[in-house]
């Protein structure tokens, strides 16, 4: 019994029950997006505990983990904006969009605010080229997805998300 | 079985080859060349790299009819796809026609070498691989000679990137073809390294601990076609154009693998001949083109400053060092006089010639020739061992294995790994173990016995005892009695000599009663510990029981290649009281500090051999390294018996490893016909590797220098079960609290061929006993606990293991330790 | 016979074509090729990264390199690699300069001494120390203890690829 087990132990069983018991290996994505809801990200003995409730090597949990970008290993900010910047997205401005989204929040691409709010990361296709500017809002257990943006319509985001924070700091 | 065969057309060459053979195969055999990076021939394809592209057209066929549409000249019309295909995934189909060498498939190569080129580091002169290097030769042969890319845009990573102790990795060099992480995974079942991240940042991580965690780990350097991945061993060590190749045999288990020794001279090492690195050398029927880790890096005794350097005579109870001539002419004196009260105990680290002229020398004297070994029943594996023809890689469906008290993957790696490929082909297999091992996970049945019942277990698969068995014995039993073909293998986890021989004798009962005996992959093996232990028994040294009292009452004894003294505390006793102690050996040992006299001997590596492999194959080694290179005065072992017998007035050959060969072929039967010339012979072996197409198979060596022989088998009928079945000791517990003890055989023991390589410490065994964490708690067990052997106690570590069995004590061997009982 | 004296009596004013060798010595041409010389980089480093292709090159097999690592705290060259072992066979040495053309690096040059002489074979291999040129000035001599990171390229890097 690891940590993720006492944590989540029904969560795990249920994850568990969708697949045949022979081919256990399965559960690995819904088991890491487990380890991830609760620091928001994967630290690297949630990727041994998953590894020993699927019996898994470690490096095979931990290269599922590495090879997808919703998967994050490193401690960032608590919401990461993932803006989308392929070449239609980048037609329609998104370059520039990200360069003033950065300048605004004060980081540089890949980087997270004095505050550790917000990661500002710049990403392959969302799948949304003629609504691009498009980015994802990567947090607290979810993703959102905000189409036809501008520069003003995001800061007006972070600046919610900001008092939200603030106020949840407060009722704590 | 009837292969059906498929004929197509490679380039305008009509080639026959047999259906699922992929494109890539075919034109090899049809000695075209299309190049691959991902594609190996004994990996599964991926077609990741598609420097394999070749054109393939396929003739059209009329759906009507079911027949090929001909065209004007009566020949199947051929439609070619819109686009190049993989040659590496694409399996060969009747009447396929395969161009790869027209002018898309040309371009086609050249880009995706560009491709990979566009952020391979360009440091060939630094590379290890550079100069043997799939990637180099490729771009040479097929690539561009200059890029379209931009430099800047190249990818900077870490270079020297330690993914264990053993095993470095090059991340710029890394061309993500996913050989050796495909290796691990598929092949020998070790997924410790895996790629992380995707696209260009994709890379080689391990998070296992330690790093890379594999015994198979320097295969995949072998595999790698760039220089990704290097040996901590051989880094920089020399370019591979510079040293010279010699062929030689590892002696470190039962499986004999075929490997090669470049040795190189070196200032560091004041001028001498060095062997720098070990490399597999191929063989289908041994190793394949496979090496253990511990095959590959524990060569490092040979070159060892510890090596004995000269003759030592005991005077004044002191060792001193002394000439050849004095010492032999002491050793000739006290045999004389010990006349048959003469015992000699070899090891299994000795060469067939070695043990002959050794045991002439005994039979002469009248004396006993007595085999030191753990394990007994090789005179059974002689008579019911697999004949000739049989080869492990060639099992599959109806063929059944049964692994009895072995821990395959610690005890005979490669017979592990080949069991478990045969396995992907269709055998069964039957693990019978008393603690789980790397094996079950294949087995189609698997019997968990309690330590000590090994023998009845086996006998309980025998048709008159499986009527009242249990359920997963019962089942078990049917498998191996209605197998085709069963090969039974025992080793010695848990087992004493007694145990094993009895083992053993029940085995080869298995065999003959369920009517497994005298056909081709149908027989006994034995794991032994050392390459040449089943030569020992086929040239007849017998293990005994009660050798220390044999010991003890000896006028002379003479021990070559084993430390008994060093392994047991009772044998140790025993060497001390005897009357006069010979000992020839590599190195100053607990043995040979007990001598009266000590003759050096020579490594395999600096002379002529051969070695009889636990499956009877004999095989030739020949000199890598100068014979008066690292220890000028030491002698090959078996001169140093011929020496003594000339002056004893027994003749024997003290300078050519062939001619004794010649001798034995004419003693014993099972030798017959054999000789050096029928030892170096070869065929040729399917992969091709080795040849200036080193993208294909890897670096592995291709074998020049003989696949070896089988030995012929000697005695049928009535009298193969002989001797009667065996009693076994019982032994009295001092204590009601007292654990049993068992002892186990790991890969990485502390023997005295071992312990030179520095490389390997980390992964050493350690002297401890294990014990499972609930047993230890109820038998008060702490850190530190006391061993019982033959009435005496020493202290010995605890170490807690979770893959030990309840209610026993497991302890490894090789430690120096010895016990039956353990006491808190 | 007269004719004959006068070449000589010429020849006595004229200016001598013999130099005093050793005292005097005569300029060599820009490629002469004399004896081997192992360069620097300007902070010290070697500039010889043993690679050994210079002994590949070798027609005389005259050169024996062995190489082990560099290590941050122990620098000799940038890179991973460097020369532990570099000796040069001047009786084997044909002077041809393949080893030259073979340098990645540009680290091994020959020189202008042409002024080899022995008086035993084991003094005509010259070792590492004796073909390495003098540290230049405001440079470290080698082994250099280096920054993390910085030294990492071996072969130092290609821009342009006509270069």
């Amino acid at each position: 019994m690891n940590e993720l087990q006492r944590e989540y132990p029904e969560e795990i069983e249920r994850i568990l029950a969708k697949y045949p018991p022979e081919n256990k290996r399965s559960a690995v994505m819904p088991l890491l997006y487990l380890a991830q809801r609760r620091q928001g990200y994967i630290p690297p003995q949630a990727i041994q505990e998953i590894a020993q409730i699927l019996e898994l090597s470690t490096t095979e949990v931990a290269s599922v983990a590495g090879f997808y970008s919703l998967f994050h290993e490193q401690p960032e900010g608590r919401w990461r904006i993932q803006v989308c910047t392929d070449l239609p997205c980048a037609l329609r401005g998104a370059d520039e969009f990200l360069k003033r989204l950065c300048e605004a929040l004060g980081v540089a691409v890949g980087g997270t605010t004095a505050d550790g709010l917000f990661t500002v990361e710049e990403v392959k296709c969302l799948a949304a080229c003629h609504r691009a500017p498009v980015f994802q809002l990567q947090g607290d257990g979810e993703i959102k997805y905000y189409e036809s943006q501008s520069i003003d319509t995001v800061l007006a985001l972070v600046e919610e998300l900001r008092c939200k924070a603030e106020s949840k700091k407060e009722g704590a | 079985m009837v292969v059906k065969m498929v004929s197509l057309t490679i380039d305008g060459r009509a080639v026959a080859v047999p259906a699922g053979t992929l494109v890539v195969d075919a034109a090899k055999k049809a000695g075209i060349d299309i190049p691959v990076f991902c594609y190996h021939p004994k990996l599964d394809p991926v077609g990741m790299c598609r420097q394999c592209l070749v054109e393939i057209g396929r003739p059209l066929i009329d759906r009507a009819t079911n027949q090929f549409i001909l065209d004007a000249d009566g020949k199947p019309k051929i439609s070619f796809g819109p686009k190049l295909e993989t040659a590496c995934t694409t399996p060969v189909s009747e009447g396929m026609v395969v161009v790869t060498d027209s002018d898309k498939v040309v371009a086609a190569r050249k880009d995706v070498l560009e491709f990979i080129l566009t952020s391979h580091p360009l440091d060939c002169p630094i590379c290890d691989k550079g100069g043997e290097c799939p990637l180099q030769n490729l771009t040479m042969r097929y690539g561009p000679p200059v890029s379209r890319f931009l430099f800047d845009e190249k990818m900077h990573l870490a270079k020297h990137v330690p993914l264990g102790e053993l095993i470095y990795l090059d991340r710029e060099r890394c061309i993500q073809c996913g050989r050796c992480v495909r290796f691990q995974s598929e092949l020998v079942d070790d997924p410790v390294i895996g790629f992380s991240q995707r696209g260009r940042a994709l890379q080689i991580v391990t998070f296992s601990n330690p790093g890379f965690d594999s015994i198979w780990s320097g295969n995949t350097t072998d595999i790698c076609p760039v220089g990704a991945l290097t040996t901590a061993d051989f880094r920089f060590g020399a370019r591979p154009w510079e040293m010279n190749a010699s062929a030689s045999i590892c002696n470190h288990c039962a499986v004999g693998c075929n490997l090669t020794y470049n040795v190189r001279r070196e200032a560091k090492a004041g001028g001498k001949t060095v062997i720098k690195r070990v490399m597999p050398r191929q063989n289908e029927m041994v190793n394949e083109i496979w090496l253990c880790d511990k095959g590959r890096l524990a060569y490092h005794y040979m070159e060892s400053d510890q090596r004995l350097e000269q003759p030592l005579v005991r005077k004044g109870g002191e060792l001193v060092p002394a000439g050849w001539d004095e010492a032999l002419n002491l050793v000739t004196e006290k045999l004389r006089s010990a006349g048959n009260r003469m015992v000699m105990l070899v090891g299994g680290r000795l060469s067939n010639e070695d043990l002959f002229n050794l045991g002439e020398l005994t039979e002469a004297q009248g004396g006993q020739k007595l085999l030191y070994s753990y394990m007994g029943g090789g005179d059974l594996v002689s008579r019911f061992a697999p004949p000739k023809g049989s080869n492990l890689g060639e099992l599959g469906a109806g063929s059944v294995v049964l692994v009895v008290a072995c821990d395959l993957h610690q005890e005979a790696p490669l017979w592990w790994l080949r069991l478990k490929q045969a396995v992907k082909r269709g055998a069964k297999l039957i693990v019978a173990s008393a603690r789980p091992t790397r094996l079950d996970k294949f087995a189609t049945h698997v019997v968990r016995y309690a330590y000590g019942e090994e023998t009845r277990t086996v006998a309980a698969f025998l048709p008159v005892n499986v009527a009242g068995a249990p359920q997963v014995i019962q089942s078990a039993a049917k498998t191996l009695t209605e197998a085709e073909d069963l090969i039974v293998i025992y080793g010695s986890d848990g087992l004493y000599l007694e145990e094993s021989t009895a083992l053993a004798r029940t085995c080869a009962e298995l065999l003959l009663k369920t009517n497994h005996t005298g056909k081709v992959n149908s027989g006994l093996l034995a794991a032994w510990q050392n390459g040449n232990l089943q030569g020992g028994w086929e040239l007849g040294f017998r293990t005994v029981p009660d050798l220390a009292e044999r010991l003890e009452k000896a006028a002379l004894v003479w021990v070559a290649a084993a430390d008994p003294a060093g392994d047991d505390p009772a044998l140790a006793k025993a060497v001390r009281r005897t009357g006069f102690l010979v000992v020839q050996e590599l190195f100053l040992t607990e043995t040979a500090r007990m001598a009266d006299v000590v003759f050096p001997v020579l490594v395999n590596a600096e002379r002529e051999g051969s070695y009889t492999s636990g499956e009877r194959r004999v095989q030739r080694f020949y000199p890598a390294l100068p014979p008066k290179g690292i220890v000028p005065e030491a002698r090959p072992d078996f001169a140093i018996p011929a020496l003594v017998g000339e002056k004893l007035g027994i003749e024997l050959e003290d300078h050519s490893a062939a001619l004794v060969m010649e001798h034995i072929a004419a003693k014993f039967a099972a030798f017959a016909g054999i000789n050096y010339q029928r030892l170096a012979e070869v065929a040729e072996q399917w992969p091709p590797v080795g040849g200036s197409d080193l993208y294909y198979g890897g670096t592995s060596y291709l074998n020049r220098q003989g696949l070896g022989v089988t030995l012929s088998d000697v005695l049928q009928g009535e009298s193969l079960l002989n001797p009667a079945p065996i009693q076994t000791t019982q032994r009295q517990k001092p204590s009601a609290d007292a654990l049993p003890v068992y002892p186990i055989q790991l890969l990485y023991d502390r023997g005295t061929t071992i312990l030179p390589s520095a490389l390997l410490h980390e992964r050493l065994v350690q002297p401890a006993v294990w014990v499972h964490p609930t047993t230890a708690a109820e038998h008060k067990l702490q850190s530190k606990a006391r061993l019982i052997y033959e009435g005496e106690a020493v202290e010995v570590a605890v170490l807690l293991s979770e893959q030990t069995p309840p209610k026993v004590a497991l302890l490894p061997r090789s430690v120096g330790l010895l016990g039956y009982w353990l006491e808190a | 016979m007269l004719e004959g004296l006068m070449t000589t009596l010429k020849s006595m004013f004229e200016k001598p074509v013999t130099i005093q060798y050793p005292e005097q010595k005569r300029p060599v041409r820009a490629r002469f090729k004399g004896r081997h010389v192992l360069k620097r980089y300007e902070n010290g480093l070697e500039k010889c990264i043993g690679c050994a292709l210079c002994a590949a090159a070798c027609p005389a097999d005259a050169i024996f390199v062995e190489s082990a690592e560099n290590t941050d705290e122990e620098r000799y060259s940038p890179g991973e690699r460097y020369a532990s072992t570099y000796e040069i066979n001047m009786l084997r040495c044909i002077f041809c300069g393949f080893c030259e053309d073979a340098c990645p690096t540009e680290a091994i040059v020959l020189g202008d001494n042409y002024e080899l002489s022995f008086t035993s074979r084991a003094e005509s291999i010259y070792t590492k120390d004796m073909l390495l040129e003098p540290v230049p000035p405001g440079g470290q001599p080698t082994p250099q203890r280096t920054p993390a990171g910085v030294f990492t390229r071996s072969v130092p890097e290609m821009k342009d690829p006509t270069d």
